[in-house]
């Protein structure tokens, strides 16, 4: 994994408490919550969109396509840290290593994607993770908690916004590959039952920048 | 540990590539089979087609509900495997509600629930039920890889794309239950055609090929789509 560390440059910000930090994505909290009620009628309202993807139109492919992949990296570069910090083993530690490297072969794919639709990848953020992330496991587990739904509700939202249909299987398979990552990390924040959600949540682009701003992605 | 990962390229993830292939099982299944012939009229309409899809996902999500229900109903889970079973069960239930909601929304009929058939020894242990629902899960989710390229109105795909991620969820909650570390293990959870789906499912469907909720076609007219 040399070329996790090697290519993704990252900072631990001391100055903000991760109390303040996970503040910012306290709206995936509210998403998530929001789905706890049953029902006929909330069944259907949650399936049927409420134009997430609205949002994603007119970035055009390429950029929804840069911007994924700026995600995946940090997500990748987060679970590489969680890996080097030492702070898991057995089956956490396995499940936090496939977890990386699917986000890195997340990154590698959209890459390619841009290489084929001759565009130029975007250059690695400076990453900024909060003063104690890779600390200690439970620290760790709660920011992975929040990043997962954003991922999840990046791609959701933006899958009904791509015009390429091979560009939109990719995302929605990578999109699934996240959502089985929300599950593990339920299991490992021993969450039980951790299939705890009837519906995914699609996110509004601006909710997804939000939430990665203050790690660093300002695209 | 490696990082040796095969990456795919978006076109290689991309199948089935056309609403063709992925209804060619309707088409080559020949007497008895049951298929939207608009399909294959050269005149269906975007919407046809998502009708099309929505029933064919209901029917699978009809199936994974009953399976839930049934392995509930036969008394043989408790703790862990109990808990997560009836999240599960309470989860295709709402997708079969949301997708009969969605369906009615658009003015389309909804297929009725199928009667499906089961092994004799399904619910017998809690093992043999997450066996089952092992082989489950995966289906559901590439089922719905599969179709959703093929899906033209886009609240039908966001719709697909929630409730896709949710089997995705499944297929790691049953691996936790059966023991499978990592339980999350698919960086590119895979797309199935209709022709995967069809022959994981028909076993559960008393040999009848899924309905997309068409009228039937007349052995004639599949035997001339078959080879044309």
């Amino acid at each position: 994994m040399s070329g996790v560390e090697s290519r993704v440059p990252i900072g631990l910000d001391r100055e903000t408490s991760r109390r303040n930090f996970l503040k910012t994505a306290a709206w995936t909290g509210a998403a998530l919550s929001a789905m706890g009620i049953g029902g006929f009628g909330v069944a259907v309202r949650r399936a049927e969109a409420e134009g997430e993807y609205k949002t994603y139109e007119g970035l055009g492919d390429a950029a929804i396509v840069a911007f994924a992949y700026q995600l995946e990296l940090l997500e990748g570069t987060f679970y590489a840290e969680g890996v080097k910090a030492g702070i898991f083993k057995d089956a956490f530690l396995a499940q936090i290593v496939a977890i990386r490297d699917h986000e890195m072969a997340h990154a590698d794919a959209l890459a390619t994607t841009l290489g084929q639709l001759g565009e130029e990848v975007p250059a690695t953020p400076q990453f900024t993770f909060p003063g104690g992330t890779f600390g200690d496991a439970a620290t760790f587990l709660e920011l992975a908690a929040t990043f997962e739904p954003v991922g999840i509700g990046a791609y959701q939202g933006a899958a009904p916004a791509l015009k390429s249909k091979d560009i939109l299987a990719a995302a929605i398979s990578i999109h699934n590959a996240e959502c089985q990552h929300r599950c593990a990390i339920n299991i490992l924040n021993l969450i039980n039952p951790p299939n705890d959600l009837a519906f995914e949540v699609a996110l509004p682009l601006q909710k997804v920048q939000a939430a990665v701003k203050p790690f660093g992605i300002t695209g | 540990m490696n990082n040796n990962i095969n990456v795919p390229g978006a076109h290689e993830l991309a199948r089935p590539r056309t609403r063709r292939d992925f209804f060619k099982t309707l088409a080559v299944a020949g007497a008895g089979a049951t298929a939207a012939s608009a399909l294959f009229a050269g005149k269906a309409s975007a919407k046809t087609d998502d009708v099309d899809i929505a029933n064919f996902a209901l029917t699978l999500e009809y199936l994974e509900a009953d399976f839930y229900a049934r392995a509930l109903d036969a008394g043989v889970l408790s703790g862990d495997a109990l808990g997560v079973v009836q999240n599960l069960e309470s989860h295709e239930s709402q997708h079969v509600d949301a997708l009969v909601g969605l369906l009615d929304s658009v003015g389309a009929t909804p297929v009725e629930k199928p009667t499906f058939t089961f092994p004799a020894d399904a619910f017998s242990s809690e093992g043999s039920i997450l066996d089952l629902a092992a082989t489950f899960e995966p289906v559901g989710v590439g089922a719905y890889l599969g179709a959703a390229p093929l899906i033209s109105s886009p609240d039908i795909l966001a719709a697909a794309g929630s409730i896709a991620g949710v089997e995705g969820e499944h297929v790691v909650a049953i691996n936790w239950l059966l023991g499978v570390v990592p339980y999350a293990n698919e960086a590119f959870p895979k797309a199935l055609t209709l022709d995967e789906v069809s022959a994981a499912v028909a076993p559960f469907m008393g040999g009848e090929m899924l309905s997309t909720g068409g009228p039937k076609l007349s052995a004639a007219e599949a035997y001339r789509l078959a080879h044309v």
